[in-house]
């Protein structure tokens, strides 16, 4: 099947007047591992919540697994394993108590896979849930939406609070659910080494638009950081496109640009540098770059795996 | 095979697992014939996405370096010694090329730093391999 | 639906026992009512007794229709269990039928208990099998109304006011009824307001951000 089991069209969203989504346009393919990134109020959690119905779009649609967010049928609920940020576990009751409910309202419950992981984290049954630490709420709760065998896994800050043994644990426990079939994983993280480890594709939200959606390795490749010095002084028309970010001190110049290619350098040829070299840029570089307030899309439409 | 992901790279991480795949079998760490781990080991191993692993290990095998035998796995390839050098002499000359930009910011001169390096050859007895 | 059902009693046991409590000592009262006052003209002391008993009884109805409302919306049982495959629909109707079977465990033994009594001890004066039927049924719809009322006002405000509204509610009702009677007309007007009531708690229900 290659059909989107994710998709946002066009979505816009006003809060009191604010806009929080400006025109966000996102399909997430069967089986990819997509990873949002953003800095904290940059619309993720906002898009997700509308995604499972829990707000309603003020322009736009979005579909989950074929179905539009506002109408989905609790068949549809019951293929998605979903991790709130903060954690959705209602805090007063007892953990036996809550896996109870679960168990009982879920479609599909693995209870051997259930056990392994209660088991794996050493999660106490008879405590309140309000009296876990946020660490222990974070597993309960990925233990929960990993035990309905979802097809579609939303994660939404799903290590926070978890310390980094057990960080790597649900690293591993996303590396299993990635084996299997025709999974796919939509998740936000500030942990930008956990989303270089397992994501396929990334997205990066700044400031209610989505500046970039591409494959993560090619991520790399096409934002480039190049350091250019000029004999004389800079030259004054100088003009490039799809720059990021451009910073000049003297006679050197440090432009940072996406969709680098040889028209480009060709461009930059003309201005006759003395010197350009390329600086190296780290996933969490590009991203501080990606999400200042000048920013040019980064698109990649076709999906190869 | 020991593989670490330095997540302040600016390569891709299947082109870090490529690179350092390259490296273990230039330095002698993994043999000819030497059986690597599954793409669903290693995935588990240093927790990093299957997808990934499997486009090195395709990589790995378009570029000639290992051969994967359906049913038993990926195997380092018998390689040609040329490869091999010329993987080993990139390498060296990177390691040249950082020594030279550190002389250049001591103020040693290239004359000077040539006569270092012979200096250095002499001391360990330079030996004449090939390949 | 069922397992829905038996959380929202769960969590809300204290109503249930609170409910039989109250029947219990209503039917007590009026047991003993009608034992120490049989010579001296029943009704002035029937009538006066039922004002409290009212009171309280439309301040519980209400006042569960909003606590429900209202520790959902405290605890976020609706935003965790949307989690699941179940729908605000079968949420909401789960929460409904729990308030049903409360109003239903106060007034039934009531009604059961006021009919006995009503035969040992009434004046002769004839009663209609259909009375009973009509003021059994006006009784658990004007509780449902308050019940109703309570669970449309409970999401946004806190426990108190909606349980007071139902005492506002008593106030209008009650004259109508004793100017109207128990007849067909009250029992649709209650239905109205009843019918209004739910469907706009599921629409604010429906669309409420979780």
């Amino acid at each position: 099947m290659s059909e989107n089991v994710v998709e946002v069209q066009n979505l816009a969203k006003y809060f009191d007047g604010r806009c929080v989504l400006d025109g966000i346009n996102l399909k997430v393919p069967r089986g990819c591992i997509y990873g949002l990134l953003g800095r904290n109020a940059s619309g993720k959690t906002t898009t997700i919540r509308i995604l499972l119905g829990h707000e309603r779009p003020t322009r736009g649609r979005t579909f989950l697994l074929g179905t539009d967010s506002t109408n989905l049928s609790a068949k549809i609920h019951g293929r998605i394993g979903y991790v709130a940020e903060g954690h959705n576990l209602i805090q007063n009751y007892r953990v036996g108590r809550l896996v109870k409910l679960c168990k009982n309202l879920s479609l599909h419950w693995n209870d051997k896979f259930f056990n392994h992981l209660m088991e794996t984290f050493r999660l106490p049954m008879d405590r309140r849930v309000k009296d876990l630490s946020m660490g222990m709420r974070a597993q309960l709760n990925l233990s929960l939406a990993m035990a309905i065998d979802p097809e579609l896994l939303i994660l939404d800050d799903p290590t926070l609070g978890m310390d980094t043994v057990v960080r790597r644990q649900f690293l591993e426990l996303a590396i299993d659910v990635i084996q299997k079939q025709g999974r796919t994983i939509l998740f936000c993280s500030h942990i930008l080494s956990d989303v270089e480890r397992i994501a396929d594709r990334i997205g990066i939200f700044a400031a209610g638009k989505l500046v970039v959606d591409c494959p993560l390795e090619e991520l790399k490749t096409r934002v480039r950081k190049l350091r250019v010095i000029f004999a004389e002084a800079i030259p004054q028309n100088l003009y490039l496109p799809e720059v990021v970010n451009l910073q000049s001190q003297g006679r050197e110049m440090i432009i940072t640009a996406v969709n680098w290619n040889q028209q480009k350098q060709a461009i930059l040829e003309t201005y006759k540098p003395a010197s350009c070299s390329e600086l190296p840029m780290s996933l969490e570089d590009i991203f501080i770059e990606c999400t200042k307030p000048i920013s040019i899309p980064i698109q990649v439409e076709k999906w190869e795996m | 095979m020991q593989l670490r992901i330095d997540n302040a790279s600016d390569r891709p991480v299947y082109q870090q697992i490529i690179d350092q795949v390259k490296r273990d079998i230039a330095l002698g760490r993994l043999a000819k014939e030497d059986k690597l781990p599954t793409v669903r080991e290693l995935a588990r191993q240093i927790a990093i996405n299957p997808n990934t692993i499997g486009k090195a290990y395709r990589q790995l095998e378009q570029e000639g370096i290992i051969v994967t035998k359906p049913g038993a796995g990926a195997f380092v390839a018998s390689l040609d010694s040329n490869l091999n050098r010329s993987v080993r002499k990139k390498l060296i000359s990177e390691e040249l090329e950082r020594v030279a930009v550190d002389a250049f910011h001591m103020q040693i001169d290239g004359q000077t730093l040539l006569e270092l390096f012979n200096n250095a050859i002499e001391k360990f007895n330079f030996p004449s391999i090939k390949g | 639906m069922f397992i829905l059902i038996k959380r929202e009693i769960e969590d809300h046991l204290a109503y249930f026992v609170g409910a039989i409590f109250l029947s219990a000592m209503i039917i007590a009262i009026l047991i003993s009512a009608f034992y120490y006052s049989e010579a001296a003209g029943n009704e002035p002391v029937f009538f006066f007794l039922s004002i409290p008993a009212i009171v309280v009884l439309t301040i519980g109805f209400s006042s569960m229709g909003a606590s429900q409302m209202y520790t959902d919306r405290n605890r976020k049982i609706s935003t965790f269990l949307s989690s699941l495959p179940v729908t605000r629909c079968q949420i909401l109707t789960a929460r409904i039928i729990t308030g049903v079977l409360a109003i239903l465990v106060v007034l039934v033994p009531l009604t059961v208990a006021g009919t006995i009594l009503w035969r040992l001890f009434a004046p002769p004066i004839p009663i209609f099998p259909g009375l009973i039927f009509d003021l059994s049924v006006v009784t658990f719809l004007m509780g449902f109304a308050c019940y109703c009322l309570g669970l449309q006002t409970g999401w946004t405000t806190s426990r108190i006011t909606p349980s007071l509204g139902g005492i506002i509610l008593t106030c209008v009702f009650v004259p109508l009824i004793m100017i109207k009677g128990f007849g067909p007309q009250i029992k649709i007007i209650l239905l109205l307001f009843i019918i209004a009531s739910l469907i706009r708690t599921w629409q604010k229900f429906k669309h409420t951000a979780l």
